[in-house]
């Protein structure tokens, strides 16, 4: 009996340890699920039904009308929003252009034990804070900054460059600053999945390089390279602070164009804004991972 | 002396703790400290608000404010603004009476303030600055500094002197020319200029119809489309480098921000006197309901009377070129020579002169926070932000 008891008073925890983990296991599996639809979901359905509220003299009332929509779509906002969207693309190519050969280069001539330190070395810089680093920009593009100096005390321009700052350019070269590491990272990922006896065979067949990058490290790569480019497009295209500070008269993305509608007192145009420019973002999302399937880049290649 | 001949030894002897004259208040550190919303030109002297402190004879809990109206609106009729603090500044001519209307300020008891009998006769009855510290009759603000904003040009570039807004709107500075990025004084001072030059048929300025505010936006538009603006500065230090750093030439600004661009890079940066007029426009401290509902009245009042002293106008006067609000201000200068050398009395009768100037200016108009057409204004400023 008192054996019994014994082996009873063992199982019961032993119960209960399981009931435990498995609930754990549960919610562990579920959080994901959670996380999405407080911070995303939720936010994402009040933005939508904010948008068609009646806008007051201060802030908004329930009802339902499609006046900031329609003032979206039938004014300048649009344009501006395509033109940011262009130019966020643009950052991308240039990013794309500076970053993804460092995390190739990285991969392929840097010793493995090596690897992720050198890309952390790369990175460093931008770990302060963005506001500072595209702050500092301006005295090196304006007008008398470092850029223009160095030219005309070369020789090379005798009027200062104008077109740098307070433009769309200035508005690229903020992003590219600010938003490379997102290529590096998503890139050498991308490449770190790929074997490196890959590259020996192409050496030991003797594919030019060329060759190798187009037809084998883009392909395999692509996956990384498309999560690093939407990070810098949704960026390029949400961050106010950069066409802000660098940018000029023109010069402005759909963040811009959404706290602009902020500072007018507009929040159901800002909230419109907001609807859209996550709608936008979520078809380019879709179309790309049906094009590239993004959930390669954490699954190591076979 | 040049205009602008005020350096940062003068600053600094004017605005350092030594100026804190015998007979102030002695401080009441004892009580709860005055939780104040307000932005860095709401005082004088030291940064960490010490030098105020200890002449209102209070504890005073500085939190830091933008010049931006949404924010206060937001904050204060539908955030938690009357929670947080006790006390707020914000753009007089208007905004009380959006913040009055909210049942978001209080009234207050001028009888507690005794420097309000040295008032500058423009807040009495009927005088131009009356209603910019009432609402509906009553006394509800106090305020602490005003000016007519004006054009910012570099006489060292140029060489010449400018007097008319023209200049902003003039080819010659194609893309070196810049405004601020806030409707309320950009819409105000090209309505002026349109007016007064005869190129458009507006009323008031200070409170356009839709119609003139959509001429005066497209006039914006049209200027901006053939590269006139280098960009529309928002904030202090961007309006100062702009101008600092020569990339732009002229600019339409407040005065600190010409006084700190000359100091910065030394060269002759001016503040006109514009023949169209000017926006004029003064800033005020409120007591918000919470403040009062939490018994932080006497603080208040001890910061108000501050504010109406000579001791806070000349400092403010001197440091950030804004008028003072009280009348005295030149005998307290010329019974503290110590604090005011003959160099710095000379460049503070200059710039009371200019100031003088500007606001005898007939075209002026008065701030409007709050339009009666504020959507007309808000959404062509959007569009004239987009174009």
């Amino acid at each position: 009996m008192s054996d019994q008891k014994k082996q009873g008073a063992g199982q019961t925890p032993g119960t209960s340890s399981s009931d435990l983990s498995r609930k754990l296991s549960t919610l562990l599996f579920i959080s994901p699920l959670i996380f999405m639809f407080l911070f995303f979901a939720l936010p994402m359905m009040f933005t939508v039904v904010f948008s068609v509220f009646e806008r007051t003299m201060f802030w908004m009332e329930p009802g339902f009308t499609l006046f900031a929509y329609e003032n979206f779509f039938l004014s300048a906002r649009f344009n501006n929003f395509l033109e940011s969207m262009y130019y966020s693309l643009i950052s991308v190519i240039v990013c794309f252009i500076l970053g993804f050969p460092i995390a190739v280069f990285v991969r392929k001539s840097v010793p493995q034990v090596a690897q992720h330190r050198v890309v952390l070395l790369f990175i460093l810089p931008f770990m302060v804070s963005e506001i500072i680093r595209v702050f500092a920009l301006r005295p090196v593009l304006q007008r008398n900054g470092l850029v223009n100096q160095t030219l005309q005390s070369l020789g090379i321009i005798e009027e200062p460059i104008t077109s740098i700052l307070y433009t769309h350019t200035g508005v690229v070269i903020g992003e590219v600053m600010s938003f490379l590491p997102f290529i590096v990272f998503s890139g050498f990922l991308a490449m770190e999945a790929i074997p490196k006896y890959i590259f020996e065979v192409c050496s030991d067949l003797g594919v030019r390089p060329l060759r190798v990058f187009k037809d084998v490290i883009i392909p395999l790569a692509a996956p990384g390279v498309f999560a690093g480019s939407v990070f810098i497009f949704i960026n390029g295209l949400g961050v106010a602070l950069i066409p802000n500070i660098l940018g000029g008269p023109g010069a402005v993305n759909a963040g811009l164009i959404a706290t602009q509608a902020i500072v007018a007192l507009d929040m159901p145009m800002a909230m419109a804004i907001s609807a859209i420019m996550t709608a936008t973002l979520m078809g380019l999302l879709f179309i790309g991972h049906k094009l590239f399937d993004i959930t390669k880049i954490l699954s190591p290649a076979s | 002396m040049r205009q602008l001949e005020f350096n940062r030894r003068m600053f600094v002897s004017l605005m350092g703790s030594t100026a804190i004259a015998a007979g102030m208040p002695s401080l009441a550190f004892g009580a709860e400290a005055l939780k104040l919303w307000a932005p860095g030109v709401a005082k004088v002297g030291a940064n960490d608000w010490s030098d105020m402190k200890a002449a209102a004879g209070i504890d005073i809990a500085p939190i830091a404010k933008s010049a931006r109206a949404d924010e206060a609106i937001q904050k204060m009729v539908v955030g938690d603004g009357n929670k947080l603090y006790d006390a707020m500044t914000d753009n007089g001519g208007g905004m009380e009476d959006a913040l009055g209307s909210q049942n978001a300020i209080a009234k207050l008891d001028v009888s507690r303030i005794p420097n309000f009998k040295n008032i500058v006769p423009d807040y009495n009855e009927g005088n131009i600055g009356a209603h910019t510290i009432r609402y509906e009759g009553d006394i509800v603000a106090i305020p602490y500094i005003s000016n007519a904003d004006s054009l910012a040009f570099n006489h060292d570039v140029i060489g010449e002197e400018l007097n008319s807004w023209d200049a902003l709107f003039d080819s010659q500075f194609k893309g070196r020319a810049a405004m601020q990025n806030d409707y309320g004084p950009t819409l105000t001072n090209t309505a002026i200029y349109l007016k007064q030059s005869g190129k458009q048929d507006i009323e008031n300025p200070s409170d356009m119809t839709a119609a003139e505010v959509k001429g005066v936006c497209q006039f914006l538009i049209d200027q901006k489309k053939k590269g006139q603006f280098r960009t529309f500065w928002d904030g202090f230090q961007n309006g100062v480098q702009l101008l600092s750093s020569e990339e732009v030439l002229v600019s339409s600004c407040w005065e600190p921000i010409q006084i700190f661009a000359a100091k910065k890079n030394g060269a002759d940066i001016r503040y006109g006197t514009m023949k169209e007029g000017h926006q004029a426009w003064n800033n005020i401290l409120m007591l918000t309901k919470g403040g009062q509902a939490r018994g932080m009245e006497e603080q208040f009042y001890k910061l108000a009377n501050l504010y109406l002293s000579p001791w806070f106008g000349a400092r403010t006067l001197a440091g950030l070129g804004f008028n003072p609000q009280m009348t005295g201000v030149g005998e307290y200068i010329d019974a503290h020579p110590d604090d005011f050398d003959a160099n710095v009395k000379q460049t503070l009768a200059e710039r009371l002169k200019r100031k003088a100037a500007r606001d005898s200016v007939k075209g002026n108009s008065w701030q409007n926070v709050f339009p009666k057409e504020m959507r007309a204004f808000q959404d062509w400023w959007s569009k004239e932000q987009a174009a």
